[in-house]
């Protein structure tokens, strides 16, 4: 316990000698580290690694177990927006950012994660605090919104709760045309309903201060819904207004399988055109190589070759590309 | 441990002579203030209400008592130079450290514990007042035993924060260790947030970083079970005896540096 | 075996945050006192006495060197229990009572209930506490705070007692409390180290002092033999002394002061025999009012040993200055 009970007679000078084992006299801060009593430094760094091994040994027996049970509600306690509102005081501010990192880590972990049974319950509560707490927090709406309407197993598949965000942001400023639009691309993406998409993009378009390419939009929309050149306008668009790498990432995907599709297109009419100047079916690509139809074999933007079926001439794209699924919808031309 | 006890002994009198009780005070009329409020309004949420109230409260005075008290009786000492009548004693350093601690622990548990029972008084209260149509609606019993779980995980956060408060006095002056000491607390209960940092950066340095200060720094929301309890969810044992345990390890870890920093400082 | 001694006891201190340079307050202190001595560690404000009782007390540790007490390192525990000190300007818990400090360390000592109680009472009688004691030290005055610090040091008879600038902050009554104190400790056998900026307690108490400046021993001896010279001369003053037999007298005297008209005080060199010259100026008229032998007071030693303007102008004999000594 205490020096006392050490015994021998000893200057702390001599005693950091011997202990170094050397003659000479030792640097200051060494002999300050190396200590006058008890505990030494190698007790104390030795003893200090041991707990802090134990202590993070526990935090990872906890998370294991944790999350075998249940989606961490922890992330909220409190379900009340307005309520955690009055609770953070004036620092409601910073608590919504906490909020979206919250919502970010959630959303992205559970669509990485490994499980069978995804569940994005807490997205929209989540979504919810974040924006009560900041209503003008204009990304945790727009993202938001794609977030909740991403298909599962990427995302939840609640186009409705993503309109029903939007909304929110429409009350809270009216003046931005990027919640209305953001509205009509959700009709138009994930619930295929062109008409309704069509009328978010007109009242986009005719809020002050939108852009040009509204219009157009809405016009195309109208006429053709669905088409492909209305699709790449809007994800052109979102993939120019992505500040995110996921967006820009999700962004670049659907123009990638945009560029599939028609390259699908293509190579079905070479196909057909194989087929009634020779009268059967092609085997593979390298016989419409040979034809001089093609080049080369046909890869998709992904740089995965396409499948080409030799009993039916069907052309897919490959199950293994990135690209995969397509987009039922767009199928048709 | 005559010593340390003698020691511990003499912070919890300081402490009661530094005007601590008074907190109780204060937590007794914000209690019934709050149930005389409450009185006039519908009933069915109240008994919620002042369990959320009760709990956060004495965690807030609680931390208050960590933070100011604790870290004036270690710096003051050294401060107002009193430790070199103590260590001119048969008093060894590392004695007085913990002695220290363990008094601060013992103010922290009386405090805690009557805070506690004036808790339970008034919500003993509401028990014998309200009709049973009334009591049907409650989520959890007024009298429920799951509050001494929550207030027993508030006292053992408490006595983490405490010993962090005791390593930053070790070494700084009194207001930058109240600085630091409560800047961890609020970070102890945010850095949750850092376990998925790689969500949300792309940076894998930075998201590798965060996941260390994660398991680093302490994580004080293993403590936090109020809002689960006050909602009648069920705090597993194992949950409660890891949260001790992780406790127990990283006061070690405090005490022990605030030890082997007291043992080879000059008090100038 | 000696009750103190120290070996080349050097400390350094780093000063400045950004880029520290050690300062040295401390520098090869050697010194051994034998039990039962009265020791005085004497020096200006700033000469290291603070330091060096900081080293003994193990509040710093030195840069090198090493200080045992009592056979043993500074800083066991097994010794701390036989030694008392009282810091400068001590400091104890505003909001506790006299008695109650005072129980307190008498149970850190190992004293149990009553029997704390009853020799925290001893002490605060020996001190002169009376109806204080029940007081909160909050409202304690210098003086009375430097009080409890003596009856704390002494709480548990300690064999050596460390005593940094006992005086300070006491009225002249309380200082010869004190004188007695230390006396009495004496007798006891009880060796007592103390340090003092003010030379007459030393002068009156010590059986052997050390003067130190600016971190460096510069005297050590008894103070006999510090003031070894001895008779250093004669004081002879006369009245009824006309300026023309003073003038006349030449260099048979090292200096002559005129106190009042006709009334001298001439100094004489320690070779010349005052008999001749007192024979001479009572036939001239002159009357003898007194003829001292001048002896060197432990001043004159210190000023001439530390010598230089800075030292004197922060040394006063007998006074009492309050200010903290920085080391």
């Amino acid at each position: 316990m205490t020096a006392g009970s050490k015994g021998a007679v000893q200057s702390w000078g001599s005693a950091f000698a011997s202990a170094r084992g050397s003659g000479g006299p030792p640097k200051p801060w060494r002999r300050r580290l190396a200590g006058p009593e008890g505990f030494s430094l190698k007790t104390f760094v030795f003893s200090v690694i041991l707990l802090m091994g134990a202590i993070i040994g526990l935090q990872i027996a906890r998370e294991r177990q944790t999350n075998s049970i249940e989606p961490d509600e922890r992330l909220l306690y409190v379900r009340s927006g307005p309520l955690l509102e009055k609770v953070s005081l004036s620092y409601d501010a910073v608590m919504a950012d906490v909020y979206w990192i919250r919502t970010l880590q959630h959303y992205g972990g559970t669509r990485l994660s490994k499980k069978t049974d995804k569940r994005y319950d807490l997205l929209y509560p989540l979504l919810d605090i974040t924006t009560s707490l900041d209503p003008k927090f204009a990304i945790a709406y727009r993202f938001g919104a794609i977030f909740l309407a991403e298909g599962y197993p990427d995302g939840p598949g609640r186009p409705d709760q993503a309109i029903e965000l939007l909304k929110k942001g429409m009350r809270a400023q009216p003046q931005k045309w990027q919640y209305l639009h953001d509205a009509g691309f959700i009709y138009y993406w994930w619930l295929e309903d062109f008409r309704s998409a069509a009328e978010w993009f007109d009242r986009a378009s005719r809020v002050p201060g939108s852009p040009w390419w509204l219009k157009p939009l809405t016009a195309t929309t109208m006429a053709q819904g669905g088409d492909r050149a209305s699709s790449r306008l809007l994800w052109q668009q979102m993939l120019e207004a992505a500040d995110n790498d996921w967006l820009r990432q999700n962004a670049t995907l659907r123009l990638a399988q945009l560029i599939a599709l028609d390259h699908l297109d293509q190579l079905s009419a070479l196909v057909a055109r194989y087929k009634s100047s020779t009268g059967h079916l092609p085997s593979s690509w390298e016989i419409l190589v040979g034809a001089r139809l093609l080049s080369q074999a046909p890869i998709d933007p992904a740089g995965v070759p396409y499948h080409l079926d030799p009993a039916t001439g069907a052309v897919e794209l490959a199950e293994k590309s990135p690209l995969h699924p397509l987009p039922a919808h767009l199928r048709r031309h | 441990m005559r010593v340390v006890r003698e020691i511990a002994l003499h912070v919890f009198k300081e402490s009661v002579r530094d005007r601590v009780p008074y907190t109780l005070v204060f937590f007794a009329v914000l209690l019934m203030a709050t149930s005389y409020l409450l009185g006039q309004l519908t009933a069915g949420q109240e008994v919620k209400i002042i369990k959320d109230l009760g709990l956060a409260a004495t965690s807030l005075i609680g931390l208050f008592i960590a933070i100011f008290i604790g870290i004036g009786l270690v710096s003051k000492e050294v401060e107002r130079r009193s430790i070199y009548n103590l260590l001119s004693k048969p008093v060894s350093r590392r004695q007085v450290v913990l002695g220290k601690y363990l008094g601060l622990v013992l103010t922290l548990l009386v405090n805690i514990s009557v805070m506690v029972a004036a808790l339970y008084g008034v919500l003993a209260y509401f028990w014998f007042v309200s009709d049973p149509s009334v009591k049907a609606g409650w989520e959890t019993p007024a009298l429920d035993p799951a509050l001494m779980v929550a207030s027993g995980l508030i006292f053992v956060e408490l006595a983490l924060i405490t010993a962090l408060a005791l390593v930053f006095s070790t070494f700084s002056s009194p207001l930058l260790s109240a600085a630091l000491t409560f800047g961890l607390f609020i970070v102890g209960h945010f850095n949750a947030d850092l376990k998925r940092f790689d969500q949300i950066v792309a940076s894998r340095p930075v998201a590798y970083l965060a996941r260390a200060l994660y398991y680093l720094l302490p994580n004080l929301t293993l403590f936090d079970v109020k809002a689960e309890v006050v909602h009648g969810y069920h705090v597993p044992a194992t949950a409660v005896v890891s949260a001790v345990g992780y406790a127990a390890a990283y006061i070690a870890v405090l005490v022990a540096t605030s030890v082997f920093i007291f043992e080879r400082r000059d008090f100038k | 075996m000696p009750a103190i001694r120290t070996e080349a006891l050097t400390k350094d201190y780093s000063t400045g945050f950004w880029r520290p340079r050690p300062s040295r307050a401390l520098e090869n202190l050697t010194l051994e006192i034998a039990p039962g001595e009265i020791f005085g560690f004497l020096g200006p404000n700033g000469a290291g006495k603070t330091t060096t009782l900081k080293l003994l007390m193990q509040l710093i540790f030195p840069t090198s060197g090493r200080a045992e007490i009592l056979g043993r390192p500074v800083g066991d525990v097994g010794v701390k229990r036989r030694l008392g000190y009282l810091p400068e300007n001590p400091y104890f818990y505003d909001n506790l009572t006299a008695e109650e400090l005072l129980v307190y360390y008498a149970r850190v000592f190992g004293h149990h209930g009553s029997e704390a109680a009853r020799r925290a009472g001893e002490l605060l009688d020996l001190v002169g506490i009376g109806g204080e004691r029940a007081l909160q030290l909050r409202k304690f005055s210098k003086g009375m705070l430097q009080r409890i610090g003596l009856a704390q040091a002494l709480l548990n008879d300690p064999d050596v007692v460390f005593l940094d600038e006992p005086m300070s902050g006491l009225d002249p009554l309380g200082r010869r409390d004190v004188r007695e104190l230390i006396l009495r400790l004496r007798e006891r056998g009880c060796t007592v180290f103390f340090s003092s900026h003010i030379l007459s307690d030393a002068e009156s108490l010590c059986s052997r002092v050390a003067i130190l400046s600016a971190g460096r021993l510069i005297a050590t001896g008894t103070v006999s033999e510090l003031l070894a010279f001895g008779v250093g001369g004669w004081e002879l003053v006369m009245t009824n002394l006309a300026a023309a037999t003073v003038a006349r007298l030449g260099l048979r005297i090292a200096r002559a002061t005129e106190i009042a008209e006709g009334h001298y005080a001439l100094e004489l060199p320690i070779d010349a025999a005052p008999d001749g010259l007192l024979r001479e100026l009572t036939a001239a008229g002159a009357a003898l009012v007194s003829l001292n032998p001048i002896r060197p007071t432990l001043e004159d030693v210190f000023i001439k040993k530390v010598g230089g303007a800075r030292e004197r102008a922060t040394f006063h004999h007998g006074a009492h200055r309050d200010h903290r000594e920085k080391t």
